[in-house]
């Protein structure tokens, strides 16, 4: 029987913790990129009262996001840590909307990981926010 | 005012005040802000460094009819996050006009081991 293959197990595995918590879910993916997304959730709002859509689900999406894309590309099971992740809000989220994002892994080396991520609510050519994170893989050599 | 948003009540996020009349604020643990097993999501641990740093700029005096908007943020997590209590606290480093910068740090049992710091731009607007 052939090994299971590393992505194949992380899109079948069920969400759990905080990916549960925000309904985090696959969308698709390439040789070196992932798509997820999550659904609103009125939870989501900074201010209920004007309908602001806080920006920390982004950032957790983007984590996600981008650590997928390492294991589409590297189609390894490691265990790895976030190193930096540096994001700019190029508008805020609208709300009743679903969160797209898109990480691609540009660069493995043998300890680190580099990513880039953009974020939508819809439409992909109106972006809310674009996100660099570097990841570092944690075992032992 | 931070601890009334959604969004800080979804992560269970309460703000502090020391006898020293600092503030801050600070997230229990919960299975619902984990990541890989026995380690807090890193996402959390960076949306609670960007609530501090607006919990912050609120605690500068609220202008009528302004709504602070994130620019961007930048997250450095130092070490992995257990399953226990997180604390930030954010200083201001410039408050001007238009634009604001401010730090924030999140430790968990020793203040002196910081777990992540963050640095964020917010637009006064």
């Amino acid at each position: 029987m052939e090994p299971e293959d590393p992505f194949e197990r992380l899109k079948s595995m069920p969400p759990r913790g905080h990916h549960a918590l925000l309904g985090i879910y696959h969308v698709a993916a390439g040789a070196d990129w992932a798509e997820l997304a999550c659904p609103f959730s009125a939870g989501f709002l900074m201010d209920a009262g004007v309908g602001l859509v806080s920006s920390g689900p982004v950032i957790s999406l983007i984590d996600a996001a981008a650590g997928a894309a390492i294991i589409a590309r590297t189609r390894r099971w490691e265990p790895m840590a976030t190193l930096d992740l540096r994001v700019d809000y190029l508008r805020a989220a609208r709300p009743e909307c679903t969160l797209h994002a898109r990480a691609t892994c540009h660069r493995v080396t043998r300890r680190v990981a580099f990513t880039r991520c953009e974020v939508h609510d819809g439409d992909p050519a109106n972006p809310v926010a674009f996100a660099a994170a570097s990841f570092f893989f944690t075992s032992e050599p | 005012m931070i601890e009334r948003a959604p969004y800080a009540q979804l992560l269970g996020v309460r703000e502090w005040t020391d006898a020293q009349g600092n503030t801050g604020l600070v997230m229990p643990a919960s299975p619902a802000l984990e990541g890989r097993q026995g380690f807090l999501y890193g996402g959390v641990i960076g949306s609670l460094l960007e609530l501090a740093c607006l919990a912050a700029l609120a605690g500068e005096g609220e202008v009528a009819g302004e709504r602070p908007r994130p620019i961007n943020i930048t997250i450095d997590f130092l070490r992995g996050g257990l399953m226990v209590e997180s604390y930030a606290q954010a200083r201001i480093v410039r408050l001007g006009k238009r634009v604001v910068n401010v730090d924030a740090t999140c430790w968990q049992a020793d203040r002196e081991s910081p777990i992540a710091t963050g640095r964020m731009h917010i637009l006064r607007a």
